[in-house]
């Protein structure tokens, strides 16, 4: 799994250094560095070429857009898998205080109404299969 | 006293047992229309229809409690537990939650060349921006052959200012940070050299008047006393900082 992602970044990598010395070549040209402009701009489009040969071992790969804003925002797409877990975590323990009082609920109405209905309540605990009132 | 089979209206007549009732697992019976006497409600009306794979199997012959349906099996994932620890995210969670992530993107790119910082709709390089308007794509990247480099040709020169973005580096602030956060964090201590060259200074200004005197003190005391003795005037010196 992570060396697919490898590859890629390694991929990218080169592309960007390319990228960034074709603009030095570019920023102040001389006549002479022609040939070096030329084999760079090769370069670029077999980088090309080796980005989209890794888009056949990624297609399984799944990003969810929400990380895409972040960094069109200029803002670190960490922050997002952060957030995301802070949300989980306490999404997590919202239902777990929930299912907690729910269960709380259930004793308490199963302990009130076996003082009402105390022979459906044994027959109810029977198909249960629970003897005593869940405390 | 009542009890639930008075409740439900089944106490004469008993209700079918579920098996009966033709139900989904799911889908509680549709209540029984009410008497128009206002009596007890009678019991669904029995039909031959057999259960659906999923009926209740707690319900046969459960008695009144024909609305009964199996609790959730102890092993089903619920939010109850841990999701982070079920999952063995915790290594993650304290990664990005232990300590603070910074906010900007040059931070998790720091060796990509450019401002990454700004908005990607200033320059119009936003990731969103190719979902909606996708580039019309060839089938194939080629090679650039000899008459199409001819295109390439540039003219002599540096670029103009407002061009050269591929120059533009977000500001580093790591060097600073250091400083500003070990400055900050950590209260520097006395011992460091430039604050305590600053109170020597001080110190030294402030006791540049005793001092001169007690040198000139000194000099006094050397011109009267002779080398060969000079434990006499020690009554008198023992003020001074020399014999300290």
């Amino acid at each position: 799994m992570a060396e697919k992602f490898d590859h890629l970044e390694e991929h990218l990598e080169k592309f960007v250094e390319n990228i960034r010395q074709l603009g030095i070549i570019v920023s102040d040209f001389q006549p002479s560095s022609q040939a070096g402009l030329n084999q760079k701009l090769n370069f670029i489009v077999t980088g090309l070429q080796d980005i989209d040969k890794c888009r056949q071992q990624l297609h399984d790969i799944t990003v969810p857009l929400e990380v895409f804003e972040y960094i069109d925002q200029g803002r670190n797409p960490q922050l997002y898998t952060k957030e995301c877990l802070e949300r989980a975590l306490a999404k997590n323990e919202q239902v777990k205080g929930k299912i907690d009082t729910m269960k709380k609920f259930k004793s308490l109405l199963i302990q009130e109404l076996s003082k009402v209905f105390p022979e459906d309540m044994a027959k109810y605990r029977s198909i249960r299969g629970e003897d005593h009132p869940p405390s | 006293m009542e009890n639930f089979s008075a409740l439900f209206g089944a106490q004469a007549d008993p209700p079918p047992p579920p098996t009966a009732l033709g139900f989904g697992p799911g889908k509680p019976p549709p209540p029984p229309p009410p008497p128009p006497g206002g009596g007890p409600g009678t019991a669904p009306p029995p039909s031959t229809a057999t259960a659906p794979p999923g009926a209740d199997k707690s319900a046969a012959g459960c008695g009144p409690f024909y609305l009964m349906r199996e609790l959730p099996g102890s092993t089903e994932l619920t939010g109850s537990t841990n999701l982070i620890t079920h999952y063995n995210l915790e290594h993650s969670y304290n990664k990005f939650c232990g300590k603070k992530v910074k906010e900007k993107l040059s931070n998790f790119l720091p060796d990509l060349p450019g401002m990454i910082d700004l908005p990607g709709s200033h320059d119009n390089s936003s990731l969103r921006s190719l979902i909606e308007k996708p580039p019309i794509l060839g089938g194939s990247f080629n090679p650039i052959t000899g008459t199409m480099l001819a295109g390439f040709r540039l003219h002599t020169g540096p670029l103009p200012e407002q061009c050269r973005l591929m120059h533009i580096q977000p500001p580093k602030k790591k060097n600073k940070h250091k400083h500003k956060q070990s400055r900050t964090q950590d209260p520097v201590p006395p011992e460091t050299p430039s604050d305590s060259d600053h109170k020597k200074k001080k110190k030294k200004k402030e006791e540049d008047p005793e001092r001169k005197r007690k040198k000139k003190e000194k000099k006094k005391k050397k011109n009267r006393h002779s080398p060969d003795h000079p434990g006499v005037g020690s009554s008198q010196a023992s003020s001074s900082s020399s014999l300290r």
